[in-house]
């Protein structure tokens, strides 16, 4: 706003400036030819010597108007006055001299009021074809001009001030109009806020409806990650209990002097399994739909160069069969979780052989298939490893949890996971991704 | 064996300590990073066991300066997050396994043993020169069939100089990685202990598995034999 009013006063002195500069050049330049018809009407005077100019050869009235606010006089080189138009009715100032054949020109004030004058320098033989030196100067009333310049002046800043005005109003009711719904997105803000509502409920125009969606996933999303806390808690502190009333029975029993110390580590360690899962669950950003996309094949090197650290002694041999990328909308971490669970089954039950190969399926997703050479799980074994994360409190000892995270992690992205017999002999587990 | 604990909590580094010490380690510890990185430094060791959150450097800043610095030493992390993020993250920065809290200082004492093993180029647990065998998991070392009767410490210079089976071992470097910084250093006691063990590994003096150097130290002449090989 401040921007475009600037720009229009710029605007106007600029034009002001243009207009007054054109308006002096154009009168500068019909007193040079004022000055060109004076020194066509130049006459030798009676003897001779000098010049004058025949009046009857001039064709400017104003200069035989008395006091006509237009006048010209002929000097000589003594500077006096040899020719003087008939419209003078009082002395008008000398001039300053100037070179043979220069033009001067001068805005002035004299006698209170203002004046153009412009003076030439010419050189003119006599009899004696002696070049003698002449000085006509013009002088031209400029109160005319200047009330002209003064009358466009006032309509253009008339003009100037309406229209800026004009335009603020305009502009002011264009961005009450537009700002509109973005009030509406406050007030909706509140509400939520106030816990009045659960998310942006107006319909919005094109231009906003992008951001309140993605405000209304986002609102989803914690909502969904407050529930899972409350959950995660809630789940956390049940199956703690068990555990728990197993330990506080041995402290009671009559023998608590000879706890056993068996009895005491699987009960710890229940309660390892306990908290890590629900603390992996927690973490999880679960099903996160504006994650910024990963490189699953990125993240597959990442993991196999990690585990070939770790697994080193028993020298695995990966075989990959992968596309240089497979784009997916999922959050990193959670990448990080599915991927880096499998392989480490992978590789921890293989005998030395894992093979990662990923096809595009008919549904148009990706399949990503990790086989292992492995034992191989039976069909009641993946149940019950899968199930370990919805009865935590029954987890016994040397159990992993880190399927269960990953089917978890899984169903919230809605991927679908199948677990078969490999060709390799051990575990095939098989992943549908959405790519990007 | 020399090790290095970083811990920051100051009666889990005494429970690690405290175990490794007891299966025959030397051990020394820091409770924060700068300390750490300083041991790492100057002090010569087997393996370095890191937390990743301590205070002034993170384990993985302490990770990453020595590897810059070009040092090779197995190094087990601990870390409280599970988070296969984590994991990677410790991996990638120059560890070599990791150890999520809690756990069982069997487990540890498993991995640290294999991290030594893997950094003299053994890849089981059980070593074998032969006819002298080494199983690093029941501490019991055999010639043939005949299982010695080795004292701790006779133990454990049997255990460094087969891992570097091959290797000129000086006695400082024998010294400083069996010893405590609070132990009696003599050299002397160094070459009781060899003098010991060529007695109960070669009472016949046929085999002469412990070469003397003159000056240089002592080797381990027998040659290795890859298990499964």
């Amino acid at each position: 706003m401040i921007v475009l009013i600037t720009f229009m006063i710029l605007t106007a002195i600029v034009l002001e400036r243009t207009v007054g500069q054109r308006a002096l050049v154009a009168e500068e330049e019909r007193l040079q030819l004022l000055i060109y018809s004076l020194l066509a009407a130049v006459d030798r005077n009676r003897a001779g010597m000098s010049i004058t100019i025949s009046a009857n050869r001039l064709f400017e009235n104003s200069l035989m108007t008395r006091d006509s606010g237009l006048y010209a006089i002929l000097y000589n080189a003594d500077r006096e006055q040899i020719w003087r138009s008939r419209s003078i009715t009082q002395e008008l100032p000398d001039i300053e001299k100037i070179a043979p054949g220069d033009w001067q020109f001068k805005t002035m004030e004299y006698a209170s009021k203002p004046y153009f004058r412009l003076a030439f320098a010419i050189q003119w033989p006599d009899v004696r074809d002696r070049l003698q030196r002449y000085d006509v100067v013009i002088w031209q009333d400029a109160g005319d001009y200047f009330e002209q310049l003064d009358r466009f002046r006032q309509t253009l800043w008339t003009w100037l001030i309406v229209t800026i005005a004009l335009l603020l109003v305009v502009m002011y009711l264009v961005m009450m109009w537009s700002l509109r719904p973005l009030k509406q997105v406050g007030l909706e803000i509140k509400a939520i806020e106030d816990r009045q509502q659960t998310g942006f409920e107006h319909d919005y125009p094109r231009e906003i409806a992008p951001l309140t969606e993605n405000l209304n996933i986002l609102l989803s999303r914690e909502q969904c990650q407050q529930q899972r806390y409350r959950n995660a808690m809630d789940d956390l502190a049940h199956s703690l209990k068990t555990p728990l009333a197993v330990l506080s029975g041995l402290s009671d029993s009559e023998s608590s002097a000879r706890v056993d110390l068996e009895v005491l580590r699987e009960q710890v360690d229940s309660m390892n399994q306990i908290v890590s899962y629900q603390l992996q669950k927690a973490s999880s950003a679960f099903g996160a739909k504006i994650s910024k996309p990963v490189d699953l094949v990125q993240i597959i090197a990442r993991i196999v160069s990690a585990l070939d650290k770790v697994y080193r002694e028993k020298s695995v041999r990966v075989e990959t069969g992968l596309p240089p990328a497979i784009m997916l909308r999922m959050d990193e971490s959670d990448c990080l979780e599915v991927i880096g669970n499998l392989l480490d089954n992978a590789f921890k039950y293989s005998r030395g052989h894992v093979v990662i190969s990923a096809s595009e399926a008919a549904t148009g997703e990706i399949k990503l298939t990790i086989e292992d050479d492995g034992e191989g799980l039976e069909a009641k074994e993946i149940e019950q490893i899968l199930n370990r994360g919805t009865r935590l409190d029954q987890v016994s000892e040397g159990q992993g949890i880190g399927l269960a995270v990953v089917a978890d992690i899984v169903k919230s992205y809605n991927i679908g996971m199948a677990f078969k017999r490999s060709v390799l002999g051990g575990l095939g587990v098989q992943l549908l991704f959405q790519t990007v | 064996m020399r090790a290095i604990v970083i811990e920051d909590d100051l009666e889990l580094q005494r429970q690690i300590v405290g175990r490794l010490k007891q299966e025959g380690f030397a051990v020394d510890a820091a409770d924060n990073g700068d300390e750490g990185l300083y041991l790492l430094q100057e002090y010569p060791c087997d393996v370095a066991i890191v937390d990743l959150g301590l205070p002034k450097l993170s384990g993985l800043e302490v990770i990453n300066a020595i590897r810059k610095q070009g040092s090779n030493i197995p190094v087990l992390i601990l870390t409280a997050r599970g988070r296969w993020q984590d994991k990677v993250e410790g991996l990638d920065a120059g560890a070599d396994d990791y150890l999520v809290k809690p756990f069982h200082y069997e487990e540890m004492m498993a991995r640290i043993r294999v991290l030594i093993r893997r950094a003299s180029g053994w890849s089981d647990s059980r070593i074998v020169c032969s006819p002298v065998s080494l199983d690093t998991v029941t501490q019991r070392s055999y010639v043939d069939e005949r299982e010695l009767d080795l004292t701790a410490f006779e133990y454990k210079v049997l255990e460094y100089l087969m891992l570097h089976a091959g290797e000129v071992i000086s006695k400082t470097v024998l010294t400083e990685h069996l010893y405590d910084d609070e132990a009696d250093r003599d050299s002397n006691v160094i070459e009781v202990f060899i003098r010991r063990l060529r007695q109960k590994l070669d009472p016949d003096e046929n085999m002469q598995p412990i070469e003397t150097l003159r000056g240089r130290g002592y080797r381990f002449t027998l040659a290795r034999v890859e298990q499964g090989k």
